[in-house]
């Protein structure tokens, strides 16, 4: 039983990362190969004034949060002035350079760590294997009502164009750079309170466990269920979260099988196994309305010009793919 | 002066032959390949191979070219081709998916444990200023000049570079013109994993070693290279491999190891782009 | 509307499907001690729980990375591990019980040896744990052992913070500061340099035994000219040389693995230099430094724990019998983590609940294993005399021997 719940949690918070990167991925059309970084400067936050300073967990969070939102600010910053591939380069640089940090500034430890991360607690009872599953639904939970409300809201339509064409969108009136900021901001504030919680899961944490790796990985993700909405963040977390566990009888195989079903997927099912225009969307859609095509769920859209549906169901005809019109429809 | 010299033209001349392949792919197509370091792996592999079985270094060179040149065909005929609709990042989160699956399937087939491939390269070598100078580093030195005036000229002033700017340029009226865009993309692919698998013999050959995680690196600064050099402008990447090559060499020189070098190329890389956002030459400038 | 709730019943789905796979996770992954063939047959039941010492049985639990960037250690010690496992077995087991080994690959990654870690506590209900990992993962294990109060023993891994857990986590491996001091005493006191410079890699262990060697050398006399850090993968070492040689070094402390060990002895054979090296455990490794390149290595002193030239039964018996098993000779890992099993046995003297076995290692003393005596735990480290070997014609001889007590003891 806890073994189930600590793999759940695991599972749980990359949910948790990639439902936030779907923000900035999905909604913002924005490539983004960084929050692997981001994880871990929630988790070292909490580490350090959680061990050092001795602050409560739950102060340790907010300040992880906060850090976070504002290094994401800062790449909000930085992406209003790279478009496309130059930004993917970036944000994985940023991956090293904060590696770096946490290697090379003393306060986050250096090379070995900061380890001895104290248990959260809440009404002086310490978090069991059972607690810790629950703060990961709630936040969960808060990251998915967050990311809903954005897709539903003027953010969200706001967005969609963005992402869709964000030179007409710019030339409409649509505010393109808080959008896009907003989206960066609020992805990495996800992934603050995902490491905020991360860190005394692992009890640990040193320069290595972050980086590129992750950040891939979480991408992968969101590849994987489908850019763009939720239901897919959440989908990849589960199945590619869980997948080292549930293939743990071919031990050694174990990578192989992860890059080579993330490559199948991609290759038969680009959208995402249930992404909007995947096909186990579709089906669902005939499903519920026979003869109407797969198309948006209201949390969001395909993706944009760098997002998975480039050509945004290029198979369609035209005026549905004109800016916005998906999540305007609604 | 001179050994940093020596040590950052011979490092750019690896990195320049490795990314080169993933930068005319992405004037093609407009997308980015890191699986094209995994070519660097699987020639290395397959030279030292067939080195420790007898044959000449040089033949295993020719059969893991040969054999990454297979790799290239393949993955842009059944994965790249049909994805190309799909956007940038779905082929390059594929491109990634199909790296780590290869770097572990290297680690299955030959064990983890470094393999050592220890070649003198018969050319002249000998110190200067202190500093040896190999042979190995002497053929690396030429292969870069041979690189980078063969890219120019080809690209330049052949009627394979045309196609391959008309292509670049735009693909629809290119393939309205008569040219045969997917014999067009699979050469770039064969080409530019060739060169990958050469540039990893010459890696291997150059540090005695051959591991399964040997690309890692290379894989992320291949990807900076191509950007700094103004994304699709082949020349742009080669003189961006030698100027990442020279710049860590020589900080490793007059600094030593006071940053880690993949930190220091991405921080220059992200100051030269908030400085110069579409990168070092901007795709126009050096079209001959 | 419609659209929205498609939307929300897919979502539902997706939790399903999370439920699904988890169970999944659990149900098929009861099979994996099936890497040890002894153990394969009774594994289905492996999960089925049961005190660890019931019946004629006991189980210890085992991590190591069999995947990922850290394998090739991770293989050393598996097969150490399982030879250990072997060899404990056809002679008595743990107080009479024979070990069943579960063993997980834990991937190299730290957040599956949370996982691991949960599942040898509460399903495979193990009395004792060896991590045959890296820091990493075996600082993540650690302190869920030892909430559970199982005892943990880390066969090589050197991060501080790993018997800094608790009471129950201890470490085999000679303390990094302790490895430094010795390696300082073989580089001034033995071979006489005076003028130092340290060339090392920056993760924790080469943290650890830097600041040991510094200390140390400077109470013997010595000048640390300069210190340089470097990354995993570095190759390029040329300069660095180049630099401490003008600066008039005589000696250098290299602390570094294979790989990066390998690069820093080939640009120092190409400078036909006669500094004095001392290098460390870290180079110690048969199939990825000593049978490749040991020759490249031909004069340097590396401190470790095993003495090849052991006259000791114990040892020689161990150095045939991996020699046999797995067709190469064992290295660090390997010879720290069957002794792992080695100091469990010996601590399995007054019994084999977790509880037991706990005070049995803290208690341990001059135990003698395939590396030599383990005189104590100070502060849940092991206390033992430094080894010192010498690299000839390629191969690994015996050297000399740090054991004066102000040095060996943390």
């Amino acid at each position: 039983m806890s073994y189930l719940l600590v793999v759940a949690t695991t599972v749980v918070i990359y949910a948790v990362l990639s439902v936030g990167l779907n923000i900035a991925v999905g909604y913002a059309g924005q490539p983004h190969l960084a929050q692997g970084a981001f994880l871990g400067i929630g988790a070292y936050m909490v580490a350090v004034f959680s061990t050092r300073y001795e602050l409560s967990f739950w102060v340790s969070m907010l300040i992880a949060i906060a850090v976070t939102a504002a290094s994401g600010l800062l790449l909000g910053v930085i992406s209003l002035r790279l478009r496309d591939d130059f930004l993917a380069i970036v944000t994985i640089g940023v991956n090293f350079v904060v590696v770096a940090i946490f290697q090379y500034v003393p306060w986050f430890g250096g090379a070995t760590g900061v380890y001895a991360i104290p248990l959260p607690s809440i009404g002086g009872q310490q978090f069991g294997n059972g607690e810790f599953l629950i703060l990961g639904l709630v936040m969960l939970a808060i990251a998915v009502a967050v990311s809903g409300y954005l897709a539903r809201s003027w953010l969200g339509l706001g967005l969609a164009s963005l992402r869709d064409d964000e030179l007409a969108s710019a030339s409409s009136g649509t505010p393109v750079a808080p959008f896009k900021i907003t989206a960066f901001v609020v992805s990495a504030a996800i992934a603050g309170m995902a490491g905020a919680l991360y860190a005394p899961f692992l009890s640990a944490v040193t320069p290595t466990s972050f980086g590129f790796t992750e950040s891939i990985v979480m991408l992968a993700m969101v590849m994987f269920g489908g850019v763009g909405t939720i239901r897919g963040a959440i989908l990849g977390a589960v199945v590619l979260g869980a997948l080292p566990e549930i293939f743990r009888f071919v031990s050694d195989y174990r990578l192989l099988i992860f890059g080579g079903i993330l490559v199948l997927v991609l290759r038969f099912q680009p959208q995402g196994i249930i992404g909007t225009d995947s096909a186990a969307a579709g089906w669902w859609s005939r499903f519920r309305r026979p003869g109407h095509s797969a198309d948006d769920d209201g949390s969001g859209g395909g993706a944009g010009p760098y997002g998975a549906v480039g050509a945004a169901g290029g198979s369609l005809p035209g005026p549905v793919d004109a800016p916005g019109a998906g999540s305007a429809g609604e | 002066m001179f050994p940093a010299l020596v040590d950052g033209i011979t490092v750019g001349a690896l990195y320049a032959l490795l990314a080169l392949g993933p930068s005319l792919v992405y004037g093609l197509l407009r997308v980015l390949d890191i699986a094209n370091a995994a070519a660097l792996v699987l020639g290395a592999y397959i030279g030292v191979t067939l080195f420790q079985h007898g044959l000449p270094w040089w033949l295993g060179a020719l059969a893991g070219m040969a054999g990454s040149v297979i790799l290239g065909l393949l993955l842009q005929r059944f994965l790249y081709r049909p994805l190309l609709d799909q956007g940038p990042l779905v082929v390059l989160v594929a491109s990634i998916g199909v790296f780590i699956a290869m770097e572990e399937a290297f680690r299955l087939i030959w064990k983890p444990y470094p393999r050592q491939f220890p070649v003198t390269v018969p050319l002249p070598h000998g110190t200067i200023a202190g500093t040896p100078v190999t042979g190995v580093q002497v053929l690396m030195l030429i292969l870069g000049v041979v690189v980078l005036l063969g890219s120019w000229w080809v690209l330049g002033h052949t009627r394979l570079g045309f196609t391959w700017r008309a292509t670049a340029q735009d693909r629809e009226t290119a393939r309205a013109m008569g040219v045969n865009v997917n014999r067009v993309v699979a050469g770039i692919f064969a080409a530019g994993y060739a060169l990958a698998a050469l540039a990893g013999v010459l890696f291997a050959i150059r540090y005695n070693t051959v591991t399964p995680d040997m690309g890692d690196v290379p894989a992320y600064k291949m990807l900076a290279i191509i950007v700094l050099g103004g994304l699709g402008n082949p020349m742009g990447t080669i003189l961006a491999a030698f100027v990442i090559g020279l710049a860590e060499s020589i900080v490793n020189t007059y600094w030593g190891f006071i940053l880690p070098r993949d930190t220091i190329a991405f921080l220059v890389l992200i100051a030269i782009l908030l400085i110069r956002p579409a990168g070092l030459l901007p795709k126009g400038l050096t079209r001959a | 509307m419609n659209r929205a709730r498609a939307g929300r019943m897919v979502a539902v789905a997706a939790v399903a499907l999370m439920g699904i796979s988890v169970v999944a996770a659990c149900g098929s992954s009861g099979t994996t001690s099936g890497n040890q063939p002894s153990s394969g047959s009774s594994a289905s039941g492996g999960s089925g729980g049961g005190a660890g010492a019931s019946g004629g049985t006991i189980k210890i639990g085992f991590f190591s990375p069999q995947s990922g960037i850290e394998a090739s250690d991770g293989k050393s010690a598996l097969d150490a591990a399982q030879l250990a496992v072997k060899d404990i077995n056809a002679n008595g087991g743990l107080d009479g019980k024979q070990i069943e080994l579960v063993q997980y690959d834990d991937g190299s990654d730290p957040k599956q040896a949370v996982s691991i870690a949960t599942k040898l506590t509460t399903q495979d209900k193990v009395a004792a744990v060896v991590s045959g990992s890296y820091s990493d993962q075996t600082l993540a294990g650690a302190s869920i052992f030892q909430r559970a109060g199982v005892p943990m023993l880390a066969a090589y891994a050197v991060n501080p913070g790993i018997p800094g857990t608790g009471d129950a986590i201890f470490q085999i491996a000679t303390s990094g500061p302790v490895e430094g001091k010795a390696g300082a005493v073989a580089l001034t006191k033995d071979l006489g340099a005076k003028k130092i410079a340290i060339v090392a890699i920056d993760n924790d262990f080469g943290n650890a035994l830097v600041k040991g060697f510094k200390d140390e050398a400077g109470t013997l006399g010595a000048t640390v000219l300069s210190t340089s850090m470097n990354q995993f993968g570095e190759k390029d070492f040329g300069p660095v040389i180049d630099k401490a040689v003008a600066a008039g070094a005589d000696g250098f402390y290299l602390v570094e693995y294979a790989a990066e060990g390998q690069q820093f002895l080939t640009a120092f054979r190409q400078r036909n230099l006669t500094q004095k090296i001392v290098g460390t455990e870290g180079i110690d490794s048969t199939q990825q430094f000593i049978e490749p390149n040991g020759k490249l290595a031909d004069g340097m002193v590396f401190t470790t724990v095993l003495n090849r030239d052991s006259t000791d039964p114990k040892t020689q018996a161990f150095l045939k019998n991996f020699a046999a098993a797995y067709s190469h000779a064992p290295d660090m890992v390997g010879a720290t983590t069957y002794d792992a099993f080695m100091v469990l046995q010996a601590a399995s003297k007054s019994g084999t609940s977790a509880s037991d076995l706990k005070t049995g290692i803290t208690n341990l003393s001059n135990f003698q294993g395939v590396t030599g005596t383990i005189e104590k735990f100070t502060n849940r480290v092991s206390v033992h005399p430094v080894d010192l070997e010498v690299f000839k014609d390629g191969t690994v001889h015996h050297y000399g021997v740090v054991d004066d007590p102000n040095v060996i003891n943390p």
